[in-house]
């Protein structure tokens, strides 16, 4: 199993041009747009001067190349800068942000399979029948409802009408982040399961086909023993690719979750550090949510090198 | 259906969490008070749409920092109630030398800030002076007419000017100059201003960025018996639609900004109170005199009277709001309700036009802040009521920093903006909108009359009130004829809270008394 991972650390080296291709982009991206921090800090009553003295204050009048290599020198002592808003440091920011979010996304991926193995078998247990019909609907429904309106439509429901859950925020210690991402964790899980239902039920309807189930059914095996050793672990294969895929979109779904929710993770920061343009902010997340989903590309590849004892990414990535 | 177990397993689990949270949050306010005397304890939570920046109160501008620094640095003079007048509030009064020129402040001599210390002169000079010299990147400005500040004795400071100014006592009650320990307490500014002292009736507790901000209350506050809640504490939360929900859930007691177009939902909701308060808010276009036809009086004129304002109260404001008709707004001092600003009237708006340097029409562009839907509603009125004097106006859209740096570099036809005020005195922004050189180009416009400029300085160097009353009534009616902005509404600040939530007001500065508010079970 162990030589069979040996791509990871050519993998992670891969990442670092992509990371500052990443950059370099979103630098870019970030300075071209018109206004700056300065404009966006001092706010409506703040007169021309100030708003020179401000720009120099935080060294906006640099040119764009100087403002880019200090960045880059930061970055490379493991330094990303401080926020223009809150004049702390990018990286405590940050810090602050990710476990909401990744809280958030696991949460969600964990919900997502709650609701997707068991209806993705109910469903492939008897294709063509009412249930897979049911089934077929809902993946139907759930993809064509946007992610905001899922969330607001659980908040009207679960938070204001039976008050079960509060309508955002993320509460504090363990039980209480359970507690308030509940909703938002059910509005990503219900925009992502659809996909991973239809992919679980189209291959475990043809593993149910195949000859080892038939020789196992043959051999004595049935009901939980049959579907957890021999179909889910089949079918789940080509499942996990698309949840890998899927949780790089995910990212994107949490930033317009976090703010329905009033969530305090990478979405929120960004989003307010696009408003205040605070760049140096907005370079960091981006930067994280780029090794994120890298990261989250090489453990797709973890989980189906573990998966499936035939395949070798040390071998391909050689070739 | 039983191998549904999955999803209602869960569903089962998380239902007994949400329900072992709401024993465990439980822990608000006690006793009761049936509307009578106020409850001691208790915690607030309020909702609003962005973080604070910093609790320098020296140069930071926006509101949201504003509003929580006032809770725990005072200044020496505050507005009254209803915005109209400056009362004594660390200071127990002020005297002025005959030739106007030096103030005596006593002091209270019964403060002490939220550490123990008392408060003296030697306190008040340090703070004036130190938002004295934050100069151009602060609220520096404010004092520029401060030549010096002393310690006479323990409690009085006296205030020498370099020329007579009327508007002192206003300045002297805006919140950057709050009275905070002399020389920072020992600190440095930023050490100091991590964890402000001040003599306010909160104490800073927390801040946990981008998420909330936690205050306590000032065991040691000079009014006796307050602050009465426990800690208020400031949450972020973006969304409109989700801080309405919150205040109707429960889950926040205010909400600090709805949605004009959710007021009449809110109001209606069980268990919350949706309140207005006047303010001191005008909103406006402003025309660019350095572009052509804007220069020409007869064109602003025109478009003054083609604007249906009862209108857009009515679209922008669901009604709650009224019509502006002076530069200055009621909840200002000196405003005068006569001063002339243009009323809906299509042919005397025709026949500005036809006097005008653009007699057939013209076609122009309208600026406004993207993302922004009352913006956006009222340059869709303005543009259909344009159309029928005959003027092609089309909607130009920026984001608000870039919006922002257009005004600045004077590169628009025209704009919507808003001004409200931070000082009981209507210098503030009559300097910033009619003097060329006392703000950004006469609110962006490049508007000047030296007739206009000359009454705003007399009126700075007017000690008498019945006096500065008159000057700024001619003040209001020149701006009126010179129409240099379209006046469109004055409009209230909103609040939702939950029915809980007692004796919270707003002065029409936007400021408000925490140390009044509580809380009922």
């Amino acid at each position: 199993m162990l030589h069979r991972l040996r791509f990871i650390p050519g993998r992670l080296v891969q990442s670092i041009p992509v990371a500052f291709g990443v950059t370099l982009i979103v630098f870019l991206l970030a300075h071209l747009l018109p206004g700056n921090a300065a404009l966006a800090l001092l706010g409506e009553r703040a007169t021309e001067q100030s708003v020179a003295a401000l720009t120099a204050q935080l060294g906006l009048d640099e040119p764009l190349w100087r403002q880019y290599l200090l960045f880059l020198r930061q970055l490379v002592h493991g330094d990303l800068g401080t926020s223009l808003t809150y004049q702390t440091p990018v990286t405590q920011l940050v810090l602050q942000a990710i476990p909401v979010t990744l809280s958030l996304l696991l949460y969600a991926l964990l919900l997502a399979l709650v609701i997707s193995v068991p209806l993705a078998a109910l469903a492939a247990f008897r294709p063509g029948g009412a249930r897979d019909l049911g089934v077929r609907g809902f993946t139907l429904l759930g993809q064509g409802m946007p992610q905001f309106w899922v969330g607001i439509m659980l908040i009207l429901l679960l938070g204001v009408s039976l008050r079960a859950f509060p309508v955002g925020g993320y509460g504090e210690g363990a039980l209480a982040h359970l507690y308030y991402l509940f909703l938002p964790a059910a509005t990503l899980a219900i925009a992502m399961s659809p996909t991973i239902i239809r992919s679980l039920r189209s291959s475990m309807i043809s593993v149910l086909g195949s000859e080892y189930v038939g020789t196992a059914k043959m051999k004595g095996a049935a009901g939980v023993q049959l579907f957890r050793g021999h179909v889910l672990r089949n079918a789940a294969i080509p499942t996990v690719s698309i949840v890998g895929v899927n949780l790089g979109y995910l990212v994107g779904g949490s930033l317009v979750i976090e703010r329905v929710f009033a969530l305090p993770g990478l979405g929120s920061l960004m989003i307010n550090s696009i408003f205040t343009r605070d760049f140096p902010t907005i370079q960091g997340v981006t930067l994280f949510v780029a090794l994120f989903v890298v990261v989250v590309g090489i453990l797709t590849d973890v989980v189906y090198t573990a998966l499936d004892p035939r395949v070798d990414l040390s071998r391909t990535a050689r070739a | 259906m039983r191998r549904r177990f999955g999803v209602v397993g869960a569903l089962a689990l998380t239902m007994a969490l949400a329900l072992g949270g709401c024993g465990a949050a439980d822990d608000g306010g006690s006793g009761t008070a049936a509307g009578g005397a106020p409850v001691k304890g208790g915690d607030l939570v309020m909702a609003r749409s962005a973080d604070i920046i910093s609790m320098d109160k020296t140069t930071t501008f926006d509101n949201n920092s504003i509003r929580v620094m006032e809770q725990i640095m005072e200044p020496l003079f505050h507005s009254s109630a209803d915005g109209t007048k400056v009362e004594p509030w660390l200071a127990t009064g002020y005297t002025i030398s005959p030739d106007g020129l030096t103030y005596t402040i006593p002091l209270r001599k019964d403060v002490v800030f939220s550490d123990g210390t008392p408060m003296t002169a030697e306190d008040v000079k340090f703070s004036i002076d130190e938002d004295t010299k934050t100069g151009a990147a602060g609220w520096g400005f404010i004092n520029a007419a401060i030549d010096s500040v002393e310690a006479t004795d323990d409690s009085t400071v006296t205030i020498k000017l370099k020329y007579a100014w009327a508007p002192l006592i206003a300045d002297l009650s805006l919140f950057s100059n709050g009275v905070i320990p002399v020389d920072y307490g020992g600190k440095t500014a930023e050490e100091f201003y991590a964890a402000p002292v001040g003599t306010g009736p909160y104490v800073w507790e927390s801040w946990t960025k981008g998420q909330s901000l936690k205050l306590t209350a000032n065991t040691k506050y000079w009014q006796k018996g307050k602050p009465y809640l426990s800690s208020v504490q400031w949450n972020v939360v973006p969304d409109a639609n989700t801080r309405k929900l919150q205040v109707q859930g429960g889950q926040i007691d205010i909400d600090d900004t709805p949605d004009w177009s959710s007021l009449a939902s809110l109001k209606s909701a069980p268990g919350v109170n949706a309140q207005t308060f006047p303010s001191t808010q005008i909103d406006y276009v402003a025309f660019n005199q350095t572009r052509a036809p804007f220069d020409d009086v007869h064109v602003r004129r025109a478009i003054s009277y083609a604007i249906d304002r009862q209108a857009m109260v009515k679209a922008v404001l669901f009604g709650n709001g009224e019509v502006a008709n002076s530069l200055l707004s009621p909840g200002t001092p000196y405003y005068d309700e006569n001063a002339g600003g243009a009323t809906l009237d299509v042919a005397k708006a025709k026949a500005e036009l036809a006097q005008s340097s653009k007699p057939g029409g013209f076609s122009t562009t309208l600026l406004i802040a993207s993302g922004n839907p009352n913006q956006a509603s009222v340059a869709q009125i303005l543009q259909s009521e344009l159309k029928d004097i005959g003027i092609t106006m089309e909607i130009k859209q920026l984001d608000p920093t870039a919006n922002k740096k257009a005004r600045l570099a004077s590169d628009f036809d025209m704009t919507l903006s808003a001004w409200t005020m931070d000082i009981p005195d209507p210098d503030q922004w009559t300097s910033f909108a009619v003097d060329p050189t006392g703000g950004s180009k006469s609110a962006f416009t490049s508007y000047d009359n030296p007739e206009v400029v000359d009454l705003n300085k007399q009126a700075q160097r007017e000690t008498d009130s019945a006096k500065r009353q008159q000057l700024y009534s001619q003040l209001q009616q020149k701006t009126s004829e010179d129409a240099f902005l379209a006046y469109l509404y004055y409009s209230p600040y909103v609040y939702a809270s939950t029915d809980k939530v007692k004796g919270f007001s707003v002065t029409p500065l936007g400021g408000y008394l925490l140390q009044d508010v509580y809380k009922t079970e």
